[in-house]
């Protein structure tokens, strides 16, 4: 896509209207906006194009998708990156996404008016609906006919197979009287012709999603705005590590240096869109000594609870096979029971032998001939995971450390530590997770105790004391820098976050063509 | 009871893409010529500390040698996975001082370096390290936090190892590589229980063979 003969190409001097750092699940509809809106745009992206039939689900080969700069973990839950949490290349972490795409709660965006506790976001699901329903459209989101939460919704592609670990989820619910559906996944289930892309075929049910979709079907960035982008001329560049911002005396930005292939360049831009996630966006803030007069920069890292619980069966239950978490309840989302503020969403697990073996070697100490033989039982394992909501706290952070990267760069130091309403999150879900496995038989039941995705750190709200960016992603003290990506959510929501990602993206878009 | 062969099945699959099939091949031989990461005492150290973390026997049949103190000393000197806990020094670091320790404490409890320890000896420090009861308080040497933070990246990477070998994903009868073909991507048509593909491998390790037979 990058190579196509057909792309413009901008000079370095061109004054370009937007320059965005990232192409993922913020950067690229964003881009893709603006240029069909006639702005000049250019993406620069640290990782390179992936060509979509080269990806492998070989996990250790695969890894080449992660974003590979040491990071530094740190807390009483230190968070694990790479694989987990990261992403890099034509795409951003989209590329070995899940797909798994539901909508937030309503009542999400108004935490601390519901309990007291957390923050509101500054608008409401009303304003986001529309934004939402365009990324469905134009990217493909596969989901039931009828979804027992939110019985208006439709969706353009019905659900793909449910694979053994969803099948013994819905019998967990029905055990437990949970209601369950097909949950909203992010891929197509009939080929199709993508506009500007070309095409995409049906999901082929391979389970390497978190590998790489080889065929399209996964609908990410790489396949959907980032072709658009192209189309309607803006110019991505990959493998460009973008490290300084540079302003003019009256402190606007005036482009940015990065470097390729070893060499340095500069590219002018009139505006700036930081897009590169929820710790690289604040590290270049922080490197820069920029946009952070609320000293809120960094703070407030927040993450999704995300306990799974995984049982063994008598059954062949072959855990690669299928898309990977097809069964949602939205029941807990604010279970009568809670002795916590929030909820969370439950998925059914399927999962690729290394990774999945991953989690059993860190939840576990067993050794010897007992951990061959729990290793072994990989065919017969299924799983079910929650995302839940985590309360921004000010011990969690992103901050510099003293050591250096490659680059000469202060690598990010990220401290995560639970609060007590984390932790009675984790503990109710991993009760109710046992309960569901125990009713259909699991055996040897395993509760891992885990977090995932990075949220927070750059804050939207309408105060400039307290917020990084104001509701729409403009900088309060840059006012030509915008930041669109995961860093600007005020709260963690439950939701997996692309889908608001996205269509927030869309939504500064629109407020960057009317400036 | 069948073994699997030296070159697994599942690598001749029309299941497997060009890639994928030489990435799995390229375990299947690995130079032992000299360590790359760790000294010569920590690799033989390590050598002596994999087979009481994760014996093979009952998966492999004994003549198969993967090879994983090889395999591990390369991949830390390979591309990491892009994070680190912050208590713990750089991954070939941490490795090296990690298994320096666990003979310093070897000596110092049983007068034995380490590889010298009887087997259930080795396996008792290992349950000590994971519980995190052992660690020295000097330079180039982990503490018993650190110790224990570390024995999860060892296992860890122990785990990458194995499930990454096709000799294993073979015995296991694990189907993950087999997502399709370079012209023609097949996915999986069966995804639900008991409902395995004739090109999805059965296990042939001894410790699955009851299992298996039901089926
Ligand atoms: C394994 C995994 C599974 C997930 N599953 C789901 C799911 O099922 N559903 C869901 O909704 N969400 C899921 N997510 C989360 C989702 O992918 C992310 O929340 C989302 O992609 C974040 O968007 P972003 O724009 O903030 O960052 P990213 O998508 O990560 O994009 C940031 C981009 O910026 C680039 N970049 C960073 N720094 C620089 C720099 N200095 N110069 C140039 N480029 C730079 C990076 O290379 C990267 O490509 C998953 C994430 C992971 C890792
Ligand atoms: S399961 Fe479907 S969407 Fe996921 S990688 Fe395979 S073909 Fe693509």
């Amino acid at each position: 896509m990058s190579n196509s003969p057909l792309m413009k190409t901008f000079a370095e001097t061109d004054i370009v209207d937007a320059l965005i750092i990232g192409s993922g699940a913020g950067g690229a509809p964003l881009a893709a906006e603006l240029a069909r809106n006639g702005k000049s745009v250019v993406v620069l992206e640290a990782g390179p194009a992936f060509p979509a039939t080269g990806h492998t689900p070989d996990e250790v080969a695969a890894r080449e998708l992660y974003w590979l700069h040491e990071r530094l973990s740190a807390g009483t839950n230190p968070q694990a990156f790479g694989g987990n949490n990261s992403g890099t290349g034509l795409g951003g972490s989209m590329l070995h996404y899940g797909a798994f795409m539901p909508r937030m709660d309503a009542r999400d965006f108004h935490l601390h008016t519901e309990t007291g506790k957390g923050v509101d976001w500054p608008f409401g699901l009303d304003e986001l609906l529309p934004y939402i329903e365009r990324v469905e459209s134009f990217i493909g989101v596969s989901g039931p006919a009828h979804y027992p939460w939110d019985p208006e919704r439709r969706y353009a592609y019905p659900p793909p197979p449910a694979n053994s670990a969803a099948l013994k989820m819905r019998e967990g619910c029905d055990a437990l009287g949970l209601r369950h559906a097909d949950g909203p996944a992010a891929l197509i289930t009939r080929d199709i012709e993508q506009p500007h892309f070309g095409t995409r075929h049906a999901c082929a049910n391979c389970g390497a999603c978190h590998q790489g979709c080889r065929n399209g079907a996964k609908s990410g960035t790489d396949n959907t705005w980032l072709p658009m982008a192209v189309a309607y001329g803006a110019e991505l560049r990959p493998g460009c590590f973008a490290h300084t911002i540079e302003r003019d005396s009256s402190g606007r930005v005036t482009g940015v240096v990065y470097r390729q292939n070893g060499v340095e360049h500069r590219q002018k831009c009139a505006s700036l869109v930081l897009a590169a996630g929820a710790v690289e966006t604040p590290r270049l803030l922080l490197t820069n000594g920029l946009a952070n007069n609320s000293g809120q920069v960094g703070q407030n890292y927040m993450t999704h609870v995300s306990t799974q619980v995984w049982g063994e069966f008598d059954e062949d239950i072959r855990p690669n096979r299928g898309y990977p978490s097809l069964t949602i309840t939205e029941d807990m989302m604010r279970p009568k029971d809670a002795d916590f503020v929030g909820g969370y969403l439950v998925q059914s697990l399927g999962m690729m032998p290394a990774t999945w073996g991953q989690n059993l070697a860190r939840s576990t100490t067993t050794r010897g001939p007992a951990f061959a033989r729990a290793l072994a039982g990989y065919n017969r394992s299924a799983g079910m995971g929650i995302n839940g909501e985590c309360l921004p706290r000010p011990e969690n952070r992103v901050t510099l450390s003293d050591e250096k990267d490659a680059f000469g760069i202060p690598k990010p130091l990220i401290e995560h530590s639970y609060g007590p309403n984390e932790w009675a999150m984790h503990h109710h879900a991993a009760r109710l997770l046992t309960q569901m496995w125990e009713a259909v038989g699991a055996k040897d039941i395993r509760v891992i105790d885990r977090a995932a995705h990075m949220i927070g750190t750059c804050r939207m709200g309408t105060d400039a004391d307290s917020n990084v960016v104001n509701p729409v992603g403009r900088s309060f003290d840059i006012d030509n820098l915008w930041i669109s990506d995961h860093s600007i959510f005020p709260s963690a929501a439950a939701a997996n976050p692309a889908l608001a990602i996205m269509a927030l993206s869309l939504r500064t878009a629109e407020a960057m063509l009317k400036v | 009871m069948s073994h699997p062969p030296d070159r697994p099945e599942i690598l001749d699959s029309d299941h497997l893409s060009t890639r994928t099939r030489e990435i799995l091949t390229s375990r299947l031989s690995v130079s032992t010529a000299q360590p790359r990461t760790l000294s010569l005492r920590a690799y033989a150290i390590l050598d002596a500390l994999l087979p009481v973390l994760l014996p093979l026997d009952e998966i492999l049949p004994d003549s198969t040698d993967i090879a994983m103190t090889v395999r591990i000393d390369a991949a830390l000197s390979g591309p990491r996975d892009g994070w680190r806990f912050a208590d713990l020094p750089p991954d070939a670091e941490a490795w090296e001082s990690a298994l320096l320790t666990l003979d310093d404490v070897a000596a110092e409890q049983h007068g034995l370096a380490f590889i010298h320890l009887a087997p259930d000896l080795r396996g008792a420090l290992l349950d000590a390290v994971m519980d995190g009861q052992i660690g020295l308080e000097h330079d180039g040497r982990l503490t018993a936090s650190q110790m224990k933070r570390w024995s999860g990246d060892l296992r860890g990477e122990v785990v990458d190892c194995i499930m990454s070998d096709p000799r294993i994903q073979q015995a296991l009868g694990i189907s993950s590589s087999l997502t399709g073909g370079d012209t023609v991507f097949q996915g999986f048509t069966n995804v639900g229980p008991d409902s395995r593909e004739s090109f999805e491998p059965k296990a042939t390790a001894p410790l699955l063979q009851m299992a298996d037979s039901s089926e």
